[in-house]
C-alpha cells in the first residue's frame, strides 16, 4: 500500500502504516469539518431524506395500529408456519447490529487503529438497528398487551416466566445487548459532545450538549478514567456479541424442528451476523461519505478492511451451509434429510438460492482487490449481502415450518401486504432515527479520529500543534 | 365474629393469648375437622410460626363457615323451573328423522336449552355414535337465518291466516274428492305422518301424494319390492359377514344407515390379537369413498359400469359352480378375470357369511340382481335380512316427473311442498320453476326462506327436530319418539302440526297428535306410565318388525334381461359425470357452517364442491388442479373447478350435490356450485356423454391437505394379515432409534389417574364425526373460506388423509390427529409465559387466560395441532348461535393457542361424580366427544394407570405404536396399526383398470 501523499515529515511512521486518514488535518480542521456538520445550517438534501424517511415511519406506525387493533392475522402466517417475516425481520435487524459493538469493542481490544473512523457510525447503526429488532417480538404476539409478561415481573398472581423457554433468553440477550451498546455508544460520546458544548452558539445547544456532555473538561483524570471506563466497556461488550446472536440462534437450536434442531447455529449466527452487518456499515458509509464529503476520513482502505471481513464471514456462513447439509445426510435421520433436500429442491427453493446466490458468490468479488476498493462494487454487493442474509433467515425459519414431520400438515406461507408494510416501515424507523443523529450527533468520533493522526504521536515532529 | 358466651371467662373479657383459644376443645374439633391431616401434629409441639399460620387461616375459616348461606337463596330462581340445576347438564332421549331412517339421540341440555346431541346407546341406528350431519344438528337448530315467520305473497303474515286459508281450501278439495290437490313431500317413516297422509287421502282420494328427495334409497326399495313382491326394505349385518363386496356404495358414510353399518363392519373388523380373524372387504367404486379407502381391494370401476361388472362377477360365480337359475351370458367381459375370480371365489367359500351391497346412485335392475345373487349364495336371513317397510314413503323420481307434468298443463290447482327444496333441488329437464308459477296456490314448509319458498304463495317456517314433536321408525320398525328440547326458537311448525293440519282442517298440538298415535302401540296397560318410559328411552323397546321371510320371485334372466348395460365406449368427449351427495347432503344443510367447514374426507376441501377427476384424466384434458373448466352435459353447462383426486375412475368427472344455493342464508350465500343444472330426471346419478373443456382461470379452493403422501415416512403403519401374524410387533418395529432418554428426572405418573388415548387405524373410516363432535363440544369457532384457504381452520381433530401405491390404483388411509398430550411436551418447554403445562393426571393443559400468543409451541409441536386465534373469530357470533356454545368450556379470545385438551370439562365432571360417591372413576363412565361420536368405536380413552381399563389393555397390543415416538416425546395418544385383510390370491396384486 503506497502512501498518497508521502512526505519527507511523515517517512518514520509511513514505514509502519500508512496514514489513516487523508489529506493531511490538522485536529482543529478535524473538528470544524465533523461538529460542523451538525452546526451548519440544515442542508436541503437531509430535509428530503428525512420526510422520505419519516413517511416510511409513519407506514410503519400505521400498520403497527392496524396490527394491534385487529390481530396477527392480517399476515401470511398459518398452522404450520406461526413465525412469518416478523420473527425473520427480528433476527435480520438483531444481526445487523453486530457490526457495531465488533467494530467498537472487539476490535478496540484488538488495537485495530483503523476503527477509529467508522466506530461511531458503526455504534449508532447498532443502536437503531436493535431498536427495529426488539420491534417484532414485541409486536408479533397475538396479544401485544400483555407481552410484558416476558419479563421476570414480581405480581400478585405470583407467576413467573418459563426460564426454559429460548425466547425468554432473548428477551435478556438482546436487551442486555442493547443497554451495553447504548451505555458504550454514549460513553465514547462524551468527550465529543463537550466539544459541541465548547463550539456551542447558541443557548439551547449550550444547555442540551451540557446536560449530555456530564461534565467534561478534558483533564487529566477525567481522560484517564474515562479511558479504563471505556476499556471496561469493551471487555463487557465483547462477549455480549458472541452471545447475542448465540442466544437468538437458540429460539431456533433448542427446537425439535428438522432444520432448527442444530447445534451448529450459534456459531453460524455470529458469522452471519457480523456478515451483514458490516455489509449494513459499508452500505451506510458509501453514503454518508459521499453526501458529507468525508471520503478522507473514512477511506478506501477502511472500506477495503470491512470487505475482508465479509469475505471471511461470508465464506463462514457458506461453510455452514454446506455443513449443515452433511450433517442432515450423515444424521441418518429422515426428517433431517428432508428438511435440506426441501430448502434445496422444495417449495421455497427460490429463496434457497438467492442466499446462496447473495452470501456465498457475492462475497468471492472480493477475492480480487480492484473489485474490494471498487466502491459501486462494494455497494451493490453489500446491499446483496444483506438480502442475501434476510434470505437466509427466512429460509430457515419458513422453510422449516412449512413441512415438518407430518406431510399432512404442511401448507405455503405467503405474506402479505402488511408484512411488507411493516418491513418496510421497520427502514423508516431505522432511518428516521439515523437522520437524527447525523443531524445531531458527531457521526465521526472526533477524539478517536485525533487520537490516530500523526500529530498524536508524542514523537512527531511535523506539524500538529507547532503549524 | 361474635364469641360465644362459654369463651368468656366472667363477663366481657379479652383472650389472654392465642393460645388460650387454641386450647378450647371446640377450637380443637374444629381444627380436627377442617385439617385432618396435620391436627395431631398442630396440636402437638409445633412452631409459633406456622401456629399462627394455621389460626389465621382457621379463623378466616371459621368465620366464613359462619356466614355461610344456602346457595339456592344467594342465587335465587325468581321462579324455579322444574327439574334444572344450575350449572349441571341434563340429557333427553330424542329422534332424528332423516329421510326413511331415524337416529335415535340423546341430547345434553344445559338450563334448558340443548347444547350437544349424542347417539341414544339403545337405538338401533346409532348405537350411541353419531355421523357429521347430526352432530351438526346442534348448530342449525340455532341458525339465525332459519326462516322465521309465515309469509303470504312474500309478506309476513298470521299462521292463523294460514289455516283459515288452508280450511277454505279443504272445502273446496271436499268438493272435488281433491281433484286438483297435489302434495310434495319428503319421504318419512313416522306412524303419525303416516296416519295423517292415510287419513288425508281417505277424505281426499284424488289427491296426489308425492314423495320426493333428490338423494334417496328408491332403487333400492324399488328393487327389493320387484324380487320380493313384498314392501320390505333390506337390513344388513355387516358384523356378521366375512367376505364384503360393496358396489359404488359408501355405506359407512354417505348411503343410508351408515352408522350401523360402520359399526358392524368395524365389529367384524376389530383385532383383538394377531390370531383373531378379520372381514375382508372388495369395493368396486367411481369416485374414491371413505369405504373405498377402507377396502383391502379396490377396483376403480366408473359408476356407469358396475352393471356390467355385477354381470361378469355373476358369468364367474357361475362357472366356479354356483348355481344361478337361468343365468345365460357372455362371460366375455373387459374386467380384470383374476381380481373378479378372487372374488367370486371369496365369496362362494363364505356363502351364508358374505354380502353384496350395491350403492343407492346403481339403477334398480343392479339391486334386483345383487339381491338375487344374495339370496343365491344363502345370505339372505344371515346378514342381509327384510324387514317390513311399515308407515313409510318412499321417495319416487317418476311422480314428480309426473307432478311436474301435471303443474305444467294446469291441473294442478294447490301444491303443498312439505319440506324439501323443488326448485332447487329436482331434475332440472322438469322445468320446476315454470311448472310452479303455473299453480293457482303453493304452500311451502321450509326450515328457510329458500329458492323455492320464495316462489310459493304461502311460507311456512319449519321447526327444528329439537323443537318439534313427532315420531319415526328406525330401519328394523323400532319406533322412537321425537320430543322437543326447546320450544321453537323462531316461530316455527313442526312437521307432525302441519300434517294433522292438512288431514284435519284443525290447529293439532304436536305433542297431542303423536300421543293420539301412540295410544294405539301403548294399549296395555298404563298409558301414562308407558309413555313416560318411552320418552325416557326415546324409543319403544322390541317394538322391532323383525326378520320377514322372503322369497326372490324375479329370475336373474329377467333381472339382467331389463338391465342396461353400457354400450358406448368413454372418451375425451365422452365423459360419465357422477352426482354424490356432499358433506351438505343434498344441500338442505348449506347453511350449516360446520359442514360447511368440515374438509371434505377425501377430496379436503372446505366451503366448496369441484369436479373431481383422476390424474390421468386430468393430464388428459390437460386440466390443472384450481383451474376452472366448462362442463357441458346434454346442452346444459357449468363452470366449475376441477380438483384431482387419485383412485377416482378415469374419464369420470365427480360432482357433489348440495352447493351454489342461491339466497338462502349468510354462510351458504356464494359458496360452490349448484351441480343440479347438470342433473335430469333420465340420469340423476350417472350420465354418459359428457366433456370438460379448460377455460385457464383460475379458482381459490380452500383445501386443508395439499399433500397426499406420507413420503416414506412411519406415519400410518400398515400391514398386511399375514405379515401381522408373522410379526405382531411390526409396527413399533418400523422405526429404529438410540435409546430415549431425558436429561430431566421422569415425574413420578404411577398414582392417581393418568389419562390416555388410543385410536385404531384398523377401524377408523375418516368420516369426521369425531371432527364436528369436538367442534360442538368445545366451542370450536368457525373461520370462513378464507381462513381455511390459508390454513387457519380451527378443527382439534383433524382426519389426515393420505394416499399410497400405484398411481393407478391407490390406496388411502386416514388418520385422525389431535393433540397428542406428550409426556415430554416440546410445546411446553419453549413458552415464555408457561402458558402450556402438564398436569399431574398427564394431560397437557392450556392456560389461555396466561398465553400471550407467540406460537413458539405450534412451531415446535411435530404434530401441528395446535390452533390459533389469529383473529377474534367469536366476535361476529350471532347472539343465538352462542346458545349452541358449552358452558363447560371457555370461549378463547383472539391472539391466543387452543387445541385439545382431551375434553377435560368431561374428565372433570367424572372425578366430580365419582368423589361424590366416594369411589373411582370406573372405566367407561365417560367418553370424550371424538369417541363418544365415533360409528366405528375406533377411538378408546380412560385411565392407563388401571391396568384393568380398555385403553391400558389396548396399549399393551403388539399393534400399539406411538406416532413420531422416536423424537422422545413420549406420547399418550398412541396408534394401533392398520391391518389389510389382502386375499393371497391377490396379494399386492395391481389390477387392470378399464
Amino acid at each position: 500500500m503506497k502512501a498518497i501523499s508521502a512526505q519527507s515529515d511523515d517517512l518514520i511512521i509511513d514505514q509502519f502504516e500508512p496514514p489513516l486518514i487523508e489529506g493531511k488535518p490538522t485536529f482543529h480542521s478535524l473538528t470544524d469539518e465533523i461538529s460542523g456538520i451538525t452546526e451548519r445550517r440544515t442542508p436541503p438534501v437531509w430535509f428530503l431524506a428525512f420526510g422520505a424517511a419519516f413517511s416510511v415511519l409513519l407506514i410503519l406506525l400505521g400498520s403497527i395500529g392496524y396490527l394491534v387493533y385487529t390481530g396477527i392475522g392480517i399476515w401470511g402466517l398459518n398452522i404450520p408456519v406461526g413465525w412469518g417475516w416478523a420473527i425473520v425481520n427480528f433476527v435480520w435487524w438483531v444481526g445487523i447490529g453486530h457490526a457495531g459493538t465488533l467494530i467498537s469493542a472487539i476490535l478496540f481490544l484488538l488495537r485495530q487503529r483503523w476503527r477509529t473512523s467508522i466506530n461511531r457510525f458503526a455504534e449508532a447503526m447498532t443502536l437503531f438497528a436493535i431498536s427495529c429488532a426488539l420491534l417484532f417480538p414485541a409486536i408479533h404476539v397475538g396479544r401485544i398487551w400483555v407481552v410484558y409478561w416476558v419479563f421476570p415481573i414480581p405480581n400478585q398472581m405470583t407467576v413467573w416466566p418459563n426460564f426454559r423457554s429460548p425466547l425468554l433468553w432473548d428477551v435478556f440477550a438482546v436487551s442486555v445487548y442493547f443497554s451495553a451498546s447504548l451505555l458504550f455508544w454514549f460513553t465514547g460520546l462524551i468527550p465529543d459532545l463537550a466539544t459541541l458544548r465548547d463550539r456551542a452558539k447558541n443557548r439551547i445547544r449550550k444547555i442540551v450538549f451540557g446536560i449530555l456532555s456530564l461534565g467534561w473538561r478534558g483533564g487529566n483524570r477525567q481522560w484517564k478514567h474515562y479511558e479504563l471506563a471505556y476499556l471496561i466497556l469493551a471487555g463487557i461488550s465483547t462477549p455480549l456479541v458472541l452471545s447475542v446472536h448465540s442466544v437468538v440462534s437458540t429460539d431456533f437450536a433448542v427446537s425439535i424442528l428438522p432444520g432448527w434442531h442444530t447445534t451448529i447455529f450459534p456459531p453460524y449466527f455470529v458469522a452471519g451476523a457480523i456478515f451483514s452487518g458490516f455489509a449494513m456499515v459499508v452500505t451506510l458509509t458509501i453514503i454518508a461519505r459521499k453526501i458529507f464529503h468525508l471520503e478522507h476520513i473514512i477511506t478506501l482502505n477502511h472500506l477495503e478492511k470491512m470487505n475482508k471481513i465479509m469475505l471471511l464471514t461470508g465464506m463462514m456462513v457458506g461453510y455452514s451451509y454446506s455443513i449443515e447439509f452433511f450433517m442432515s445426510w450423515y444424521s441418518g435421520n429422515i426428517y433431517e434429510q428432508f428438511a435440506f433436500l426441501n430448502r434445496a429442491f422444495g417449495n421455497y427453493s427460490w429463496a434457497y438460492w438467492i442466499m446462496i446466490s447473495c452470501n456465498v458468490l457475492v462475497p468471492q468479488l472480493f477475492w480480487f482487490k480492484k473489485l474490494r476498493r471498487n466502491v459501486v462494487v462494494m455497494f451493490i454487493a453489500s446491499i446483496l449481502v444483506n438480502v442475501g442474509m434476510w434470505f437466509e433467515r427466512f429460509v430457515i425459519v419458513v422453510s422449516s415450518l412449512s413441512r415438518d414431520f407430518l406431510p399432512a400438515s404442511w401448507d405455503y406461507y405467503r405474506p402479505t401486504f402488511w408484512d411488507v408494510s411493516i418491513f418496510v416501515g421497520s427502514f423508516g424507523l431505522f432511518f428516521t432515527l439515523f437522520l437524527l443523529f447525523i443531524r445531531f450527533l458527531p457521526m465521526i468520533s472526533m477524539t478517536e479520529v485525533k487520537g490516530v493522526l500523526p500529530q498524536a504521536d508524542p514523537h512527531y515532529t511535523g506539524g500538529g500543534h507547532k503549524k | 365474629m361474635k364469641m360465644k358466651k362459654k369463651y368468656l371467662i366472667n363477663g366481657k373479657k379479652y383472650w389472654q393469648s392465642l393460645d388460650q383459644l387454641a386450647n378450647t376443645p371446640e377450637y380443637r374439633k374444629f381444627l380436627k375437622e377442617q385439617y385432618q391431616e396435620i391436627t395431631e401434629e398442630s396440636l402437638s409441639g409445633i412452631s409459633r410460626r406456622k401456629f399462627l399460620g394455621l389460626m389465621a387461616a382457621s379463623l378466616a375459616m371459621a368465620s366464613l363457615a359462619g356466614c355461610r348461606k344456602p346457595i339456592e337463596k344467594i342465587v335465587p330462581y325468581v321462579i324455579q323451573p322444574e327439574e334444572i340445576i344450575p350449572g349441571v347438564a341434563d340429557f333427553y332421549a330424542t329422534t332424528m328423522p332423516f329421510g326413511n331412517s331415524a337416529f335415535g339421540l340423546v341430547v345434553e341440555c344445559h338450563e334448558g336449552r340443548p347444547t350437544k346431541i349424542e347417539g341414544n346407546k339403545d337405538h338401533p341406528s346409532t348405537m350411541g355414535a353419531s355421523n357429521t350431519l347430526i352432530q351438526a344438528q346442534m348448530l342449525s337448530l340455532y341458525d339465525p337465518d332459519r326462516s322465521q315467520k309465515v309469509q303470504h305473497n312474500s309478506a309476513e303474515d298470521d299462521y292463523a291466516n294460514f289455516i283459515s286459508f288452508w280450511r277454505d281450501r279443504l272445502e273446496h278439495f271436499k268438493s272435488t274428492k281433491g281433484r286438483g290437490l297435489a302434495i310434495l313431500a319428503e319421504p318419512f317413516s313416522s306412524p303419525t305422518l303416516a296416519r295423517h297422509r292415510k287419513d288425508l287421502l281417505k277424505m281426499l282420494p284424488e289427491a296426489n301424494w308425492i314423495t320426493y328427495e333428490p338423494i334417496s334409497d328408491e332403487n333400492i326399495y324399488a328393487a327389493a319390492e320387484n324380487v320380493t313382491g313384498e314392501n320390505v326394505r333390506p337390513v344388513y349385518d355387516f358384523a356378521k359377514a366375512k367376505i364384503i363386496l360393496a358396489l359404488d356404495s359408501d355405506f359407512m358414510y354417505s348411503e343410508s344407515e351408515n352408522i350401523a353399518s360402520a359399526r358392524g363392519f368395524a365389529d367384524g373388523r376389530r383385532l383383538e390379537n394377531e390370531h383373531d380373524g378379520m372381514n375382508r372387504l372388495y369395493v368396486v367404486e367411481d369416485a374414491y369413498s371413505i369405504t373405498g379407502g377402507m377396502a383391502d381391494h379396490r377396483l376403480r370401476v366408473r359408476s356407469s359400469e358396475i352393471g356390467d361388472f355385477l354381470i361378469a362377477l355373476a358369468s364367474e360365480l357361475k362357472a366356479n359352480g354356483i348355481y344361478l337359475e337361468g343365468f345365460q351370458f357372455d362371460s366375455q367381459n373387459k374386467f380384470d378375470s383374476k381380481w373378479i375370480n378372487a372374488v367370486a371365489k371369496d365369496l362362494i367359500n363364505s356363502r351364508g357369511k358374505s354380502i353384496i351391497v350395491a350403492g343407492r346412485r346403481q339403477p334398480v335392475w343392479v339391486h334386483e340382481l345383487v339381491f338375487s345373487i344374495n339370496d343365491t349364495l344363502g345370505n339372505s336371513g344371515n346378514t342381509l335380512e327384510f324387514q317390513e317397510f311399515k308407515d313409510a314413503t318412499l321417495s319416487s323420481a317418476k311422480d314428480l316427473k309426473l307432478l311436474a307434468s301435471q303443474m305444467a298443463d294446469g291441473s294442478i290447482d294447490t301444491l303443498v311442498i312439505l319440506g324439501g327444496n323443488p326448485v332447487y333441488d329436482s331434475p332440472v329437464d322438469l322445468n320446476f320453476i315454470e311448472a310452479i308459477h303455473k299453480v293457482q296456490h303453493a304452500v311451502h314448509l321450509s326450515s328457510y326462506v329458500d329458492e323455492t319458498s320464495r316462489l310459493a304463495e304461502w311460507h311456512i317456517p319449519r321447526a327444528h327436530f329439537l323443537e318439534s314433536w313427532g315420531d319415526a321408525r328406525a330401519i328394523d320398525g323400532t319406533i322412537s319418539v321425537v320430543q322437543p328440547m326447546i320450544e321453537p326458537l323462531y316461530g316455527g311448525h313442526p312437521d307432525t302440526e302441519l300434517y294433522a293440519l292438512l288431514a284435519t282442517g284443525r290447529d293439532i298440538r304436536g305433542y297431542d297428535t303423536v300421543r293420539e298415535t301412540w295410544k294405539g302401540f301403548l294399549d296395555r296397560g298404563d298409558f301414562e306410565k308407558e309413555w313416560r318410559r318411552v320418552l325416557h328411552d326415546g324409543l319403544l323397546k322390541n317394538s322391532s318388525t323383525g326378520n320377514k321371510n322372503i322369497r326372490i320371485r324375479k329370475s336373474i334372466n329377467d333381472i339382467v334381461s331389463s338391465g342396461n348395460l353400457r354400450t358406448n365406449e368413454v372418451s375425451a368427449d365422452n365423459l360419465d359425470i357422477n352426482f354424490y351427495p356432499s358433506q351438505l347432503h343434498d344441500g338442505r344443510f348449506a347453511n350449516n357452517g360446520w359442514l360447511q367447514e368440515l374438509p371434505d374426507p377425501v377430496t379436503k376441501l372446505a366451503w366448496d364442491n369441484a369436479a373431481v377427476v383422476s390424474p390421468k384424466t386430468a393430464e388428459m384434458l390437460k386440466v390443472k388442479n384450481f383451474e376452472l373448466a366448462e362442463l357441458q352435459y346434454n346442452g346444459r353447462k357449468l363452470t366449475l373447478p376441477v380438483w384431482i383426486v387419485p383412485g377416482q375412475a378415469d374419464y369420470s368427472v365427480g360432482l357433489a350435490l348440495g352447493y351454489g344455493r342461491a339466497k338462502v342464508g349468510r354462510v351458504a350465500e356464494g359458496v360452490g356450485f349448484n351441480t343440479y343444472k347438470l342433473r335430469t330426471s333420465q340420469t340423476p346419478y350417472a350420465a354418459a356423454g359428457a366433456k370438460l373443456i379448460p377455460t385457464g382461470e383460475i379458482y381459490e379452493l380452500a383445501n386443508t391437505q395439499d399433500h397426499f403422501s406420507m413420503e416414506n415416512r412411519p406415519i400410518i403403519r400398515e400391514a398386511s394379515l399375514d405379515e401381522f401374524q408373522y410379526d405382531p410387533e411390526f409396527a413399533r418395529e418400523m422405526v429404529e432409534h438410540p435409546p430415549l432418554e431425558s436429561i430431566y428426572p421422569d415425574y413420578d405418573y404411577s398414582k392417581g389417574y393418568q389419562w390416555g388415548m388410543v385410536i385404531d387405524l384398523n377401524t377408523c373410516i375418516g368420516c369426521n364425526a369425531c371432527v364436528i363432535a369436538c367442534q360442538s363440544e368445545n366451542n370450536i369457532p368457525l373461520v370462513g373460506k378464507e381462513q381455511v384457504g390459508k390454513g387457519r381452520e380451527m378443527h382439534w381433530i383433524r382426519n389426515d388423509r393420505y394416499f399410497s401405491g400405484d398411481l393407478d390404483a391407490p390406496e388411502m388411509m386416514h388418520m385422525p390427529v389431535a393433540c397428542q398430550h406428550c409426556e415430554n411436551a416440546p410445546c411446553e418447554s419453549v413458552c415464555p409465559v408457561g402458558a402450556t403445562m402438564h398436569d399431574k393426571e398427564g394431560l397437557n393443559v392450556m392456560t389461555y387466560n396466561r398465553c400471550i400468543g407467540t406460537r413458539y409451541c405450534s412451531n415446535n409441536c411435530p404434530f401441528k395441532v395446535r390452533r390459533f386465534n389469529f383473529f377474534n373469530y367469536v366476535k361476529d357470533m350471532p347472539e343465538v348461535v352462542k346458545m349452541a356454545q358449552n358452558p363447560d368450556v371457555t370461549v378463547r379470545s383472539r391472539g391466543v393457542m387452543e387445541k385439545c385438551t382431551f375434553c377435560i370439562q368431561r374428565i372433570n365432571r367424572a372425578k366430580q361424580n365419582a368423589r361424590k360417591a366416594g369411589r373411582p372413576v370406573h372405566d367407561g363412565e365417560f367418553q370424550t366427544a371424538c369417541q363418544q361420536a365415533c360409528p366405528t368405536n375406533a377411538i378408546h380413552f380412560g385411565n392407563i394407570n388401571d391396568l384393568k381399563s380398555r385403553v391400558a389393555n389396548l396399549k399393551r397390543d403388539p399393534r400399539n405404536y406411538d406416532l413420531l415416538g422416536e423424537l422422545n416425546i413420549r406420547p399418550r395418544n398412541s396408534y394401533l396399526a392398520k391391518i389389510r385383510n389382502q386375499n393371497p390370491a391377490l396379494k399386492d396384486y395391481k389390477p387392470k383398470v378399464v
